[in-house]
């Protein structure tokens, strides 16, 4: 059959208004804040053998989530799926990703019955039942502590839900309204989706549907294999660490090879710390979807996603290791290591990049809860995300404080909002003055979150990390200042708190939390005087912090820049050693 | 001579001119914009059109303006130096902002810097908590300082955001009136003084973004003002606001965040007066231009408000999902989706043999190809001229010459590249511009859970028509409605709206903790503030105006409000009941749910008060014009089935009561109908061209099931 780019370009428009309306139907109908607030869902479009076509606006963690837990589902049924039938799937050893993402999948039959597609949905769901609320616990050490496993099975099964698995979950969850109101927006979702899609039938041909299809993944292939050929080829290697693994001190090592030959690229792995004991661990697809991410900041922007952008792109996780966990490793808080794939392979690709990539963004993917009961007794749980607090020094230009992070998109909560519906008082919320990485071009302040509790007492659980390893520089600049967090700063004896645990606060307790500041690019006694000045005169910086970080002089009177002065500091050169501790902090470590 | 009123609206690259007579007679202006001084094209438009029209600058009875000065002066740096005072602890929120990213996957997107640079920031000790209590008193010692340090700075525009004072704004009121004494010279806003609403980072961005603008749009009202008195025109001046209502320059000066989607407002509100007339209250609208399409929706008779914009986020376009592209304004604004697509959109190829149309535009310069000032690269435009859509002569009665031959030589090589037929590109290009707007309007209906087809589309802009029929067929809509002068239609919808005044005070309170009192108590004064200013333009009696109060509502734990309209003032228990179950419905209405059983959440009381426009039912009689040719026809493209038809051009004048079957081209001076084979065009009484499927849509929706 002869193709036309038109018409490709039209259906694929055409598929991607159905991913799009999947998207805005889900918004208007579900229920719970993580959903509506955060957009912790996305939805695809895959042909009838489970590879994605066509994707809506797609969350980070996602970008390669949508085929293995659909192929999951395939091995369990087979040719046993039918008009009417829904597939879910939320166990991260069957393709999915951890246990709150629950997975559906609903076919589309052709006028002449032959299975041409499936519209899928990923919803991170409320809660799962388990342990701990909401199922982000540092430290359980089984899946099974985590909450219900739902393996590939037919929630709706010929048009009718399976009450059984309704009522299984009904009864394991502990907000039932909110997580089978969600279900239920989802379910919707993928019906309006493949009403949709069959209305596509009366314009264009079965036939001509599926090979265009096809058509767009090659295109998506091509534009990706264009895209990786444009980079030069090359092998480098990066290391990250994270804290610990919510149980133990030890320090958990990320390593990636990442290699570009021709139009291929691949991300290896190993030489990752092995697989831990807390929920840390993300599974194979999990890191996967992250390196896509980060893979896609390099490639060009107007990529489609769907099984063509990843083809050219091989990521490899050794069984066992931190990121490709073996049974029954738990993964309920595996989002934290997330974001520390997505900086691994950033790292990677500035090495491979010399002076196109920024340094690490600040921030020490901060998540903090605080649950218990008002005076009448009635519950209260707060939670909130602060995984990222700005943008890393540029080749050519500083992080932007508060910059928002192109590799997530959680929202700050407004404290109005959280002083009118909990029972807390937010003492401070601002920048952290001389703590973003120095640089020739800085990296972005880090921020601190001072809460006081104003309930009889509450229970904390605090998941953050960055205390030992600062988000990284580059090219001689500094890293951003390490994640601080306190108990009662303003007490004659304030307790210092590590990066994970949980615990119970009484009345009147303060958690001050000190989040890290971005890493800064380039030596920072060659950055513009003017505009370490200028840092100053905002509070910004200290006049101390000028002077030792950049050689720059300003009086602390008049804030004034003395220029004769600057030019003997930095005459002088730096005395200090060098600005990033990075790697003998993971050397004293390690 | 009969009383007239004037309309202009200007946008990036003309200014429209409208002048309505009381009697019905209408003519239009279409005038490249002068950015330097935009009051220079008003001035050279205006004198033109009432030469024209043989009208003395006296008989003109009311100015209705729209403008993008407020958004122009952001998007360019224009504004006051603003000094910013805050509670201690809070100085950075304007700053810290809300972590949203517009563009995913693009490490270069950067946040517009916040208006208010950090050491203009100030903080003074102070504390109300969420229920309106004083935690810390007001340190008035501290604020005299902060004052000292803002005059040495010699800043004139101060802005007071204190945390938590929607509920209690005793700190801020405090505030304002020691500024005031310590700094006589300064405009002092404190945010409870505009719309006191909850949320602290959207607060101060608006009373921010207010004080910014000021001195830019006071200059602005007051220059042009002048420049009309200086020609005789000393009508009262009115200025189109976001939510589709009027207010008067000058309150309009004193209050510019009301004002900031001012432009793409008028045309909507113009559609809904339109679709009165036509008794018809569920409209799509199509407003196509040369860079963007914006699509609207009107239901029941209403338009969709949303409670808030973002103003000054050119990089925003596209995915409405994502927000974080510019400054969040919390003002009652028009649902608006406006995707790039335009006349002047480009068509190129990908690196991976993709086509594509958009998002780069040839804007006015260099232009379509067809222009022929230096553009080379296809527009729809010049698709659209290849398809024979268009006058291949000449655009706008003459006044903008075309040179078929270049977009001819363009499309040709396009065409080579892709190995495909250059006519075949020519309607690839038209339909994925189609598609690109089928996604703004699918964002506005099926999106919000409305069925489209039980829509009308009105389709107005210069590009409008030529695009409404395939437009309708994709979405299974049966009838379009192009008004006369639909390409100067903006500015005729500035004169067919109402003057609109609101006042806002917060009240955050679960409904079953509040007593009737307690409600009249915040209405009481909020009445009288909107009935003085109806009646200070001159709406006294109860015929004139229309006032509404309105309650915004959620579930507790939600993030968006309902507003829901209260019935009856003084307010009862019987009243406070029936808010509750008008919001379960509201909500049930919007998004398809509703929990009785859930606590009811209050946020806001508003009163609205409209002064009801005086020209909406009259006849428009709009100034024929004489067209290039009579009995001319000539060869347009359909696709491969039915391909080249030909097709006979008429003026809108010529067309009757009587349907004429497409396929047809209607030439109008300022837009151009295509109407495709299978619909059928009349001229109703008022001069729209009323466009049908067949008899009623059913023959079009029966062949596409076939």
């Amino acid at each position: 059959m002869e193709r036309s780019p038109i018409k490709r370009e039209l259906l694929r428009n055409a598929l991607e208004g159905i991913a799009d309306n999947m998207m805005v139907t889900v918004i208007r109908t579900s229920r719970s804040m993580v959903v509506k607030s955060n957009l912790d869902f996305s939805a695809g479009i895959c042909d009838g053998a489970g590879v994605m076509v066509a994707q809506g606006l797609a969350l980070p963690p996602h970008l390669g989530a949508m085929m293995p837990a659909l192929a999951g589902c395939l091995d369990e049924f087979g040719d046993d799926i039918h008009p009417g039938d829904i597939l879910a799937n939320n166990d991260p050893y069957s393709g999915a990703s951890h246990l709150n993402d629950v997975f559906m999948y609903l076919p589309v039959f052709t006028p002449g019955g032959e299975r041409i597609a499936f519209v899928g949905l990923i919803l991170h769901h409320t809660d799962m039942g388990g342990r701990v609320p909401g199922g982000n616990a540092t430290d359980s050490s089984e899946i099974f502590q985590e909450g219900l496993r739902i393996a590939p099975t037919k929630i709706h099964e010929r048009g009718e839900p399976n009450r059984t698995l309704f009522r299984i979950i009904e009864s394991n969850v502990r907000v039932p309204g909110l997580v089978i109101g969600d279900m239920r927006a989802q379910i919707a979702a993928l019906q309006v989706a493949e009403r949709e899609f069959q209305a596509l039938f009366e314009r264009y041909d079965a036939n001509e549907v599926k090979a265009y299809m096809a058509d767009l993944v090659d295109h998506s292939e091509r534009l990706t294999r264009a895209s990786v050929a444009a980079l030069p080829d090359g092998e480098v290697e990066f290391s990250d660490w994270m804290d610990g693994d919510g149980v133990g001190d030890d320090p958990v090592e990320f390593h990636a090879k990442l290699t570009v030959r021709g139009d291929e690229m691949t991300v290896d792995f190993t030489g990752t710390s092995p697989q831990t004991t807390g929920a840390l661990n993300p599974n194979f697809w999990f890191t996967a979807s992250c390196t896509y991410a980060a893979v896609r900041t390099v490639l060009d922007a107007d990529i489609p996603n769907n099984a063509g952008f990843t083809r050219p792109i091989t990521v490899i996780a050794p069984e066992g290791c931190f990121l490709n966990p073996v049974f029954p490793a738990p993964l309920g808080a595996r989002g934290q290591s997330g974001y520390r794939v997505r900086s691994v392979v950033l790292g990677a690709l500035a090495k491979l990049l010399p002076g196109r990539m920024p340094a690490c963004p600040g921030g020490s993917e901060f998540a903090v809860v605080f649950a218990g009961y008002e005076a009448d007794r009635s519950p209260f749980l707060f939670l909130e995300f602060h995984n990222i607090t700005g943008l890393g020094g540029a080749p050519d230009r500083d992080g932007q404080d508060a910059g928002p992070y192109w590799l997530g998109n959680i929202a700050n909560v407004s404290v109005e909002l959280i002083e009118a519906e909990s029972p807390l008082l937010i003492e401070e919320y601002g920048f952290l003055p001389d703590t973003g990485g120095a640089g020739r071009f800085r990296g972005a302040l880090g921020i601190v979150r001072q809460y006081r509790l104003l309930a009889e007492k509450a229970t904390l659980q605090l998941r953050s990390d960055r205390q030992f390893f600062p988000p990284w520089g580059l090219e001689g600049g500094g890293s951003g200042s390490p994640g601080r967090c306190l108990l009662n700063p303003a007490s004659n004896d304030p307790e210092v708190l590590p990066s994970k645990f949980i615990r119970t606060l009484k009345r009147g307790d303060v958690l001050r939390g000190e989040m890290p500041g971005s890493g800064g690019y380039g030596d920072p006694f060659t950055r513009d005087a003017e505009a370490v000045h200028d840092d100053v005169r905002q509070g910004k910086f200290s006049v101390r912090h000028a002077r030792e970080a950049y050689g720059v002089a300003v009086d602390a009177r008049t804030l004034k820049l003395e220029a004769r002065a600057t030019a003997a500091l930095r005459a002088k050169g730096r005395n200090a050693g060098p600005r990033d501790t990075r790697s003998q902090m993971a050397k004293r470590t390690r | 001579m009969a009383p007239f009123k004037l309309g202009v609206d200007i946008g990036g690259t003309f200014t429209d001119i409208v002048l309505l007579g009381a009697d019905g007679a209408l003519f239009g202006k279409k005038i490249l914009s002068t950015p330097d001084d935009y009051s220079l094209a008003i001035e050279e438009g205006v004198l033109e059109l009432l030469t024209k029209a043989s009208v003395s600058p006296e008989d003109i009875v009311a100015i209705a303006h729209g403008t993008t000065i407020a958004t122009n002066a952001i998007i360019e740096r224009r504004g006051a130096t603003v000094a910013l005072i805050t509670t201690r602890g809070f100085r950075d929120v304007l700053e810290l902002a809300r972590f949203r990213t517009p563009k995913l996957y693009d490490m270069n997107f950067r946040r517009p810097d916040p208006l208010v640079e950090r050491r203009l920031r100030f903080e003074v000790p102070e504390r109300i908590d969420a229920h309106g209590g004083v935690v810390e008193p007001l340190d008035e010692a501290a604020l005299a300082a902060v004052a000292a340090q803002i005059r040495d700075e010699g800043i004139q525009a101060v802005a007071v955001c204190f945390l938590n004072a929607y509920a209690n704004p005793v700190h801020e009121e405090r505030a304002v009136r020691i500024l005031k004494e310590a700094l006589p010279e300064a405009s002092v806003s404190a945010s409870t003084q505009f719309l006191p609403q909850i949320q602290e980072y959207e607060r101060t961005s608006t009373t921010v973004v207010n004080a910014y603008l000021r001195p830019v749009v006071e200059g602005y009202v007051a220059a042009l003002g002048k420049r009309l008195h200086a020609m005789g025109i000393t009508a009262p001046f009115n200025i189109m606001q976001s939510s589709g209502g009027l207010v008067p320059a000058t309150l309009a000066g004193a209050n510019p965040a009301l004002i900031i989607e001012s432009g793409p407002a008028a045309g909507v509100v113009g559609c809904r007066r339109l679709g009165e007339q036509l008794g018809s209250g569920d409209l799509i609208v199509l407003d196509m231009g040369g860079t963007t399409a914006k699509a609207s929706i009107i239901r029941d008779g209403e338009l969709t408000i949303m409670p808030q914009s973002e103003v000054g986020g050119a990089a925003l376009m596209g995915n409405r999902l994502l927000q974080g592209a510019g400054y969040p304004v919390q003002v009652p604004t028009i649902d608006i989706a406006e995707v790039c697509s335009g006349g002047g959109s480009i068509a190129w190829i990908d690196a991976g043999g993709g086509f594509q149309v958009g998002p780069q535009s040839a804007g006015a310069a260099p232009g379509p190809v067809c222009y022929d000032h230096s553009g080379t690269r296809p527009t729809v435009t010049d698709a659209n001229l290849i398809l024979g859509y268009l006058n291949p002569k000449a655009l706008v009665g003459g006044e903008l010459g075309l040179n078929a031959g270049k977009a001819r030589e363009a499309i040709a090589d396009l065409a080579a590249s892709l190995g495909q037929a250059p006519v075949d590109v020519a309607y690839g290009i038209h339909q994925i511009a189609n598609a690109t707007m089928n996604r703004a309007m699918k964002a506005v209906t099926s999106e919000q859970g409305l069925d489209p087809q039980a829509f009308a589309l009105v389709a107005i802009g210069g590009n409008g028509g030529v695009h409404a029929c395939g437009l309708a067929e994709d979405l299974g809509v049966a009838r379009i409605v192009v008004p006369p002068t639909a390409g100067l239609f903006s500015a005729l919808g500035l004169l067919l709206a109402d003057v609109e005044h609101q006042a806002v005070s917060a009240l955050y309170r679960p409904l079953d903790a509040i007593v009737p009192d307690e409600v009249n108590g915040v209405l009481t004064p909020l009445l009288a503030e909107v009935e003085r200013l109806l009646a200070a333009d001159g709406f006294a009696g109860a015929d004139a105006r229309r006032i509404e109060v309105l309650a915004d509502t959620k579930y507790v734990g939600q993030t968006w409000t309902l507003a829901i309209a209260l019935e009856g003032v003084p307010v009862t228990d019987a009243t406070l009941d029936a808010l509750k179950s008008a919001f379960g419905d509201a909500h049930e209405r919007a998004y398809h749910y509703r929990s009785d059983a859930e606590p009811v959440q209050l946020v806001a009381l508003k009163v609205v008060g409209r002064g009801l426009a005086q020209s909406r039912d009259v006849a428009l009689k709009p100034g024929e014009r004489a067209r290039a040719g009579p009995n001319e026809t000539r060869d347009a493209f359909f696709g491969e089935d039915p391909g080249w038809l030909p097709c006979a051009v008429v003026g809108r004048g010529e067309l009757g009561a009587e349907a004429r079957p497409g396929p047809l081209i209607v030439e109008d001076y300022d837009s151009t109908i295509v109407v495709r084979p299978g619909w059928g065009a009349r001229r109703d009484g008022a001069g729209n061209v009323d466009l049908a499927w067949g008899e009623d849509g059913q023959a079009w929706r029966a062949e596409r099931t076939t």
